[in-house]
């Protein structure tokens, strides 16, 4: 057979498909429409965005064959995935990583497009079913680290739960409607467990179709020029007639460089999950096991840290509106402003704004990470006072220190760089403090501080406070050495002497009378 | 035979892959369960409860528990009650029933396992000096004290003194015991039996339990819990930061 | 405009009559007014049962979902064990099964509190959630202070907040001594817009 027969053959039986389905024709603009030939590396984010949400699928599946979604099992049967099952361990591990990745990849799209001002006429909705986008796969991102069942999954449905009870008037019924009932429980997670794999899939599914067609009708942006403006009225026309004229085919023209970063990014994807391996799940999910430190995914460590740093006065109406509030700013960025310049060097407040929010969210995410205004929860009996403030000490100093690791103060201040960050380290406490002002804080706190006056006798008070006023630079005068002059501020029956020699004490000894 | 040929190639294949993924670094490994007494266990859990305070050479304000001359006077039951009961005002006790975070058999496990861990193969009570505070002589003590401890342990209200009320309002006579049997070589503090400046040959055991009880008739005698009232002298001065 | 005329035309062909392929092949169609006005009803008559059916169907499945937001579950009172477990004076920390529970919770149904005996027959219980964002605290013997791991709240021994982002102080459980042991009144998860 030549060639033409073959191909004739092969005709037959594709012809009959597209006769009766419409596919080619359907299917034909998705791969060959034209986009601007200026859309380069900028443009692959989308792409990439896509691929990781169908690696999520896919591996999504393949993890519903073995979990449990059950708060009874669903804890074990992560671990059987993890250690029995072969390659388990390695799909949970890329289901994981790629949905950080996704999230990373989502987040860079967005950015690209608002900077190229690729949101304006006529793309208004693709920006805003992107920004639906971006909430369900936020969500997904949510409900999976609950699917994990740990510690981690259960005390953060605790905090979106407090978030949700804060709800004026219905925060009650809010609450019972997302936890399935007065408690974390079962029905807790198979409720998370529904959104996870029906309806947030679906959802986002049913917008990535939205946003592709929308991607088909109105095109790909071009890279903005200075002095290219949108104008509502003309533009579309002339946007056609210069794809027409220069646009070149998406496939394999612009196609390329997707397959080209797509390919890095899962061969990157691959390497994190083989080398780092799956997260969690973390502490078996037992309310009762309450040595356990939560803290969120990365994704919303940003919003962790916000809600820490909020004045208690203002939190609950922050906590409630800020979400809204930013997502109608999301939704209305195209309406704000749906024509004129595109380039980012004719819109720096936005450029300034763009930066500002990443900014944000990485100084966010970077207090939530550390958690500065966290206790070190073992901090008292864990971290040994260093040794430079033992040296040199006297008895009474270094009953001072342990004192001060007794009274749990470690736990928020810093001694030698380790223990809590709430307070401050108190290495050279003594240059800012007076024993007496020491003192005062001690007893009364404020300042963010609990009130230790109740908790702590005379004793143990002078001994805390004649520690705590040797800690200064080594360079100042110090009064560590026995017997110097301390002041202490305390009405106490101490009275400062100099230190008796060897021959007074055997003098004061045989006159009978005790050193006291 | 081609077919076959495939097959085999195939599932070697597939075999193949499924090992080399199965071993990469990422794999969770099987949690091996808790060994209570192991010395993993034992670490872990001195570096939780205990290290604040009893650490190791110079570091931690209170007697060191890294530290083999400790584990050689020291003996099993006497650390198991005091970690279980607690000591003076500022050791707490451990015990699940006082409140504590430990079961006696994890107590008893965890003294077991430091033993072996920091204890050099001794088994206590083999400092030739008793672990647990002896009742002395008082006044013998005073001449003791003045003898071989006055040259650097200053005396009579001064803050740096050993007889100073606050001081001794927070240290017991077990705890004064301890810190002269065991002194903190890496502060400078010898420990009972070694050279001092005034006595190159230690003290006798007699002598120790001597300087104790004087020592101890500093302590006043108000409650221990007495409540502090304090207040600023001068508010100005307080409140200017 | 343009797709009704093109329903016009269908219909002179008996295409877009809905009574489908088999009954349409004769000639003995109903003149056009006639069939316009069975239209009418027939449409009027279909979506009000479509609508009637769907509001049936619906019912069930929106009060499935809803159904938890309704109160349904009781607190009940649950036994902590002989009073001599709290030590007057001290803070004890206990754990109950929770009375609201389902078969599949497993150990998300234990719950834990701390009981403060404040002095022989007196109590205070408090819930292990903070009141910020109801992360379990932990008790400090020593300090007498309940510190929350997640924003630093901590609270007095009496449950009255003493620093950190708390709103208010420990939600505490309703209690009672009954025959030597104590009751608490749980059940729901603790929140802001209730005392528990």
């Amino acid at each position: 057979m030549n060639r033409e027969a073959i191909l004739k053959l092969l005709k037959q039986p594709v012809d009959w498909i597209e006769e009766r389905t419409g596919v080619i024709a359907f299917s034909a603009p998705l791969l060959f429409h034209h986009v601007p030939r200026s859309a380069k590396w900028w443009y692959v984010f989308g792409s990439a965005t896509m691929m990781f949400f169908t690696i999520q699928i896919v591996t999504g599946v393949c993890l519903g064959t073995m979990y449990a979604p059950s708060a009874a099992n669903a804890w074990e049967s992560l671990r059987y995935i993890d250690e029995e099952v072969p390659l388990g361990w390695m799909l949970r591990a890329l289901h994981g990583w790629s949905s950080s990745a996704m999230v990373v990849m989502m987040a860079i799209h967005m950015l690209q497009v608002f900077m190229h001002g690729s949101f304006k006429y006529p793309r208004e909705l693709n920006w805003i079913t992107g920004v639906f986008l971006l909430l369900t796969v936020l969500a997904l991102a949510f409900t999976g680290q609950v699917m994990r069942w740990d510690q981690d999954a259960y005390w953060g449905l605790g905090i979106g739960a407090a978030i949700v009870d804060r709800v004026p008037i219905f925060g009650d019924q809010m609450r019972a409607l997302m936890l399935g009932g007065p408690i974390i429980g079962g029905e807790t997670l198979n409720r998370f467990f529904a959104l996870h794999v029906f309806i947030l899939p679906g959802a986002a599914i049913a917008l990535v179709g939205v946003h592709m067609t929308l991607i088909i009708k109105n095109g790909i942006s071009e890279m903005p020029k200075p002095g290219e403006i949108v104008v509502p009225s003309t533009y579309r026309k002339g946007f056609e007639e210069r794809m027409h004229k220069n646009g070149v085919p998406f496939f394999p023209d612009a196609a390329q460089r997707d397959m080209v970063f797509c390919g890095v990014c899962l061969i990157l994807l691959v390497f994190l999950a083989a080398y780092y391996g799956p997260f969690g799940p973390g502490g078996m999910p037992d309310p009762t096991l309450i040595n356990t430190n939560p803290r969120p995914d990365y994704p919303f460590m940003w919003i962790f840290g916000a809600v820490s740093l909020l004045p208690p006065a203002s939190e609950t109406a922050i906590m409630l509106i800020a979400p809204v509030v930013g997502i109608a700013i999301l939704v209305a960025v195209p309406f704000l402003s749906n024509s004129g310049e595109r380039a980012p060097s004719r819109r720096p407040g936005m450029m300034l704004l763009a930066v500002f929010v990443v900014m944000a969210i990485a100084a966010l995410t970077w207090e939530g990470i550390t958690s500065p205004w966290s206790p070190v929860m073992n901090g008292w009996s864990a971290l040994p006072t260093p040794a430079q403030f033992v040296k040199g000490r006297t008895p009474l100093q270094m009953q001072g220190a342990v004192v001060f690791q007794y009274a749990q103060c470690r736990n928020c201040h810093e001694l030698g760089g380790f223990g809590g960050k709430r307070g401050p380290a108190l290495d050279e406490i003594a240059t800012r403090m007076s024993p007496d002002q020491i003192v005062r804080q001690v007893q009364q706190g404020g300042g963010n501080m609990p009130a230790f006056g109740k908790n702590l006798n005379s004793a143990q008070m002078t001994a805390i406070v004649s520690f705590l006023s040797t800690l200064r630079p080594a360079n100042e005068a110090d009064s560590t050495i026995p017997g110097a002059q301390l002041p202490l501020p305390i009405n106490s029956p101490v009275t400062l002497n100099e230190p008796l020699t060897g021959r007074e004490v055997r003098e004061e000894i045989s006159a009978g009378v005790s050193s006291r | 035979m081609i077919l076959l040929q495939t097959k085999t190639l195939f599932s070697c294949l597939i075999t193949l892959a499924l090992v080399a993924c199965d071993r990469m670094p990422g794999k969770p490994t099987k949690e091996t369960p808790v060994v209570i007494g192991s010395p993993s266990w034992t670490q872990s859990t001195f570096n939780t409860n205990c290290r604040g305070c009893h650490s190791q050479g110079a570091e931690g304000a209170a007697i060191p528990l890294i530290d083999a001359g400790y584990w050689k006077v020291a003996s099993d039951a006497q650390v198991i009650q005091v970690i279980q009961q607690g000591q003076g005002v500022l050791m707490p006790s451990y015990l699940d029933s006082n409140g504590g975070p430990m079961s006696a058999e994890e107590i008893a496990a965890l003294v077991k396992g430091m033993r072996s861990l920091w204890g050099a193969g001794s088994s206590g009570g083999q400092g030739g000096i008793s672990g647990t505070v002896v009742a002395g002589n008082a006044s013998a003590g005073a001449q003791v004290f003045a003898a071989a401890c006055a040259s650097c342990h200053a005396t009579r209200g001064s803050s740096g003194s050993v007889t100073d009320p606050m001081y001794l309002k927070l240290i017991s006579n077990q705890g004064l015991w301890s810190a002269i049997v065991y002194g903190r070589s890496s502060l400078g503090s010898p420990a009972w039996n070694e050279p001092m400046p005034n006595r190159p040959s230690g003290l006798t055991p007699t002598e120790v339990a001597d300087v104790v009880s004087w020592i101890a008739q500093s302590r006043p005698t108000s409650p221990a819990d007495e409540k502090l009232t304090y207040q600023p002298k001068n508010k100005n001065a307080s409140d200017a930061k | 405009m343009s797709d009704n005329t093109k329903s016009d035309a269908q219909k002179e062909g008996c295409v877009g009559c809905g009574c489908g392929g088999g009954n349409g092949s004769s000639g003995s169609l109903p003149p056009v007014a006639a069939q316009d006005a069975r239209r009418g009803f027939m449409f009027k008559f279909g979506a009000g049962l479509l609508g009637i059916g769907g509001v049936l169907t619906a019912l069930p499945i929106v009060g499935y979902i809803v159904g938890p937001a309704r109160s349904r579950y009781r607190n009940e009172w649950v036994d902590l064990g002989s009073t001599t477990l709290f030590p007057s004076g001290q803070t004890r920390f206990a754990t109950f099964l929770n009375p609201i529970r389902q078969p599949t919770d497993g150990d998300s149904a234990k719950t834990a509190c701390w009981v403060r005996c404040v002095e022989a027959g007196k109590f205070q219980v408090f819930a292990i959630n903070c009141a910020h964002l109801g992360c379990p605290v932990r008790w400090f013997e020593q300090s007498k202070l309940f510190m929350c791991p997640c924003h630093g709240g901590v609270y007095y021994q009496d449950g009255s907040r003493a620093a950190g982002p708390p709103p208010r102080g420990l939600f505490e459980y309703k209690w009672k001594v009954e025959g030597g042991k104590l009751l608490i009144d749980a059940g729901r998860l603790p929140g802001l817009e209730e005392s528990v």
